[in-house]
């Protein structure tokens, strides 16, 4: 079943900042890696245009912090870190959103057995 | 449209939107960067210049995601009636300032009209003609050069500045170099201070007045040499301290993060006025 | 404690680094005592002390002036005056304790019928006095060139004055020619008593001044006020 592209991105805007801190608490990373790391864990492709605000909205509120590094042989390039305050929302946060999607999904699931 | 002309209308359209020529130089590289790596058509990737201008002002001025700031906390620095002559031309006269625990106050004002000077006071290193600055807790201080031992590695500089404060050598190292990466640096342990660039020499200023977690803060344009991304890391770092609940004064002559401080006090005028 | 031995250490670590100047502080005591030592091997015992006090003095001097701009610094973090001096003092009396020893160990296998203790002691002395000396010219005379002369004069003086006039003892090192002389030519011990005497007065008034001008220069100004806390 193919997902209704307007649904998705409304879905995507309410949890991206999210997906961001989880993958960067895997490691430091810059927007390209990240917008394939989202990619390759199933949120469809991230288009810069909606990752980047989200980066800088991150950056803003304490959550990441962020450098500029040169590459070995590419450009420099700006890397996003979490912080401590972000690792912190991240947990808490996670813990909100899976009691969420676990009452999405209870409901969802009577309509599946249908 | 190809991505220069591309990336050229963007940085017209952030300075429409209202964002600072230092971040909107980072937005612009980030994006080229972006280009460089996918490949990706300019306008697919992140749309019209005006609409990306737009959503990236919205994500800088829009609502703000950090938890509500707190009340400003305790006076922990109090400036009053502090006036000031060299050769009899009055530098600073009657100057009051007020700074809580949890704001940052920025020093402005032309050149030569006592900003450096009136810090000096502030931190004891000067006397004033008249007038008093009550400290409400420690203070650190970074200067605006100079400051550093020419032939002391930055650890050494840890460690010397830590053991004033009571941190044991292990401790400050760590506080030194934890404090270095939050700034972009780690620092080499042969590099003397004289052989390190006066951006690097900088932040490594800011380190040492940092050492200790003093209560209050006087920073005297402590990010001169220091390229766009760690002056603007600077800030972010500033900001952080503010939220930790420092009380912060910033000496500066760029007026573009005006914006984004809780007290203005402008010397040249000598009127404090609250932002 | 803590406090004083961390200056002291990164002062030693400062001096260390300074290669060129190490070589020329240990240079210079060999020229002085290798200009006389063919035609007069007593004098040239006392010019290689005098020579050891100007460079021990001279190395105080710029270790003093280059720590000028940080000491504030280091006040405003914790550090207290005393610490500051003490801590430098112990540096180079260390140097100054590192280079007479291969200095007496020359004199104790070039010379003969010398009082060996006694020269000991002259060194000892100097040391003791040179290290204050250079950091109260360093507080007296901010920039460096005017030291430097200063001490050249002293130690021009302290060469061509007479010893035996009342004007010469006002010199820091008039110790040394006194002592000097009881090591050399086995006089009365009334030589080695004055000098002693001479000796300490100057290391205790020496650095007396420098820890009283350090604790003046780096007090706490009466314009601030300073409460803990919470």
């Amino acid at each position: 079943m193919r997902v209704n592209q307007e649904r998705r991105a409304q879905w995507l805007r309410g949890v991206l900042d999210l997906c961001v801190l989880a993958i960067l608490a895997r490691g430091e990373s810059y927007g390209y890696e990240l917008a394939q790391s989202l990619e390759a864990a199933g949120l469809g492709p991230i288009q810069g245009g909606t990752l980047y605000p989200v980066l800088l909205r991150l950056q803003r509120s304490g959550l990441v912090t962020a450098h500029w590094r040169e590459g070995v042989a590419g450009p420099a390039r700006k890397y996003y870190r979490l912080s401590a305050a972000g690792s912190e929302t991240l947990r808490l946060t996670a813990n909100d959103w899976n009691a969420f999607a676990g009452g999405v999904g209870a409901v969802l699931r009577e309509v599946a057995a249908q | 449209m190809n991505p220069q002309v591309w990336l050229a209308a963007l940085a017209g359209e952030l300075s429409r939107h209202g964002i600072g020529p230092d971040l909107a130089g980072h937005v612009v590289a980030e994006a080229a960067a972006h280009l460089r790596d996918s490949g990706e058509a300019p306008l697919s990737a992140f749309g019209p210049p005006a609409a990306y201008a737009a959503a990236v002002a919205d994500s800088v001025g829009g609502p703000d995601l950090r938890p509500p700031r707190r009340v400003p906390g305790a006076v922990r620095l109090n400036v009053r009636g502090v006036t000031k002559r060299y050769r009899r031309r009055p530098v600073l006269t009657g100057v009051d300032l007020t700074v809580r625990a949890g704001e940052i106050a920025a020093v402005v004002g032309a050149n030569g009209c006592g900003k450096s000077t009136f810090l000096r006071i502030c931190a004891g290193l000067a006397s004033p003609d008249r007038g008093k600055v009550y400290v409400n807790g420690t203070v650190g201080y970074c200067p605006q050069d100079s400051g550093t031992c020419g032939f002391l590695t930055p650890e050494e500089h840890f460690v010397l500045i830590g053991a004033g404060r009571g941190m044991p050598r292990t401790a400050a190292l760590r506080t030194g170099r934890a404090n270095a990466a939050a700034l972009d640096w780690s620092p080499v342990s042969a590099t003397q201070a004289r052989h390190l660039s006066g951006g690097t020499r900088q932040k490594l200023n800011l380190i040492m007045a940092r050492m200790g977690e003093p209560d209050v803060l006087l920073l005297d344009e402590p990010y001169q040499g220091f390229d766009r991304g760690t002056y603007l890391d600077f800030w972010h770092e500033v900001w952080r301290w503010r939220d930790a609940g420092k009380a912060i004064v910033v000496v500066t002559h760029l007026l573009n993060q005006l914006d984004r401080v809780d007290i203005v006090l402008d010397l040249t005028s000598t009127k404090e006025r609250v932002a | 404690m803590t406090k004083t031995c961390t200056v002291a250490e990164m002062a030693l670590r400062e001096i260390a680094r300074r290669r060129s100047v190490l070589v020329m502080l240990l240079l210079l005591p060999l020229t002085f005592y290798l200009s006389r030592r063919g035609d007069h091997l007593g004098q040239s015992i006392r010019f290689l002390c005098l020579g050891l006090g100007w460079a021990l003095s001279t190395a105080a001097l710029f270790a003093g002036s280059a720590a000028r701009a940080i000491e504030p610094r280091l006040r405003l973090c914790g550090y207290r005056g005393h610490h500051l001096v003490l801590g430098r003092l112990a540096a180079l009396w260390t140097v100054g304790a590192t280079l007479s020893l291969p200095y007496f160990l020359l004199i104790r296998f070039d010379q003969h019928d010398v009082r060996y203790g006694a020269v000991a002691l002259i060194m000892a002395i100097t040391v003791v006095v040179a290290a204050p000396f250079g950091l109260a010219l360093s507080a007296a005379l901010p920039r460096e060139l005017e030291g430097t002369l200063v001490l050249l004069t002293v130690i021009g003086l302290q060469m061509m004055m007479d010893p035996a006039g009342t004007s010469s003892r006002i010199l820091p090192f008039w110790f040394s020619r006194e002592i000097g002389t009881y090591a050399v030519d086995h006089t009365d011990s009334g030589y080695l008593e004055r000098g002693l005497i001479h000796g300490a007065t100057f290391a205790v008034v020496l650095t007396a001044l420098v820890v009283a001008n350090s604790s003046i220069r780096l007090r706490q100004r009466s314009h601030l006020q300073f409460s803990s806390p919470r």
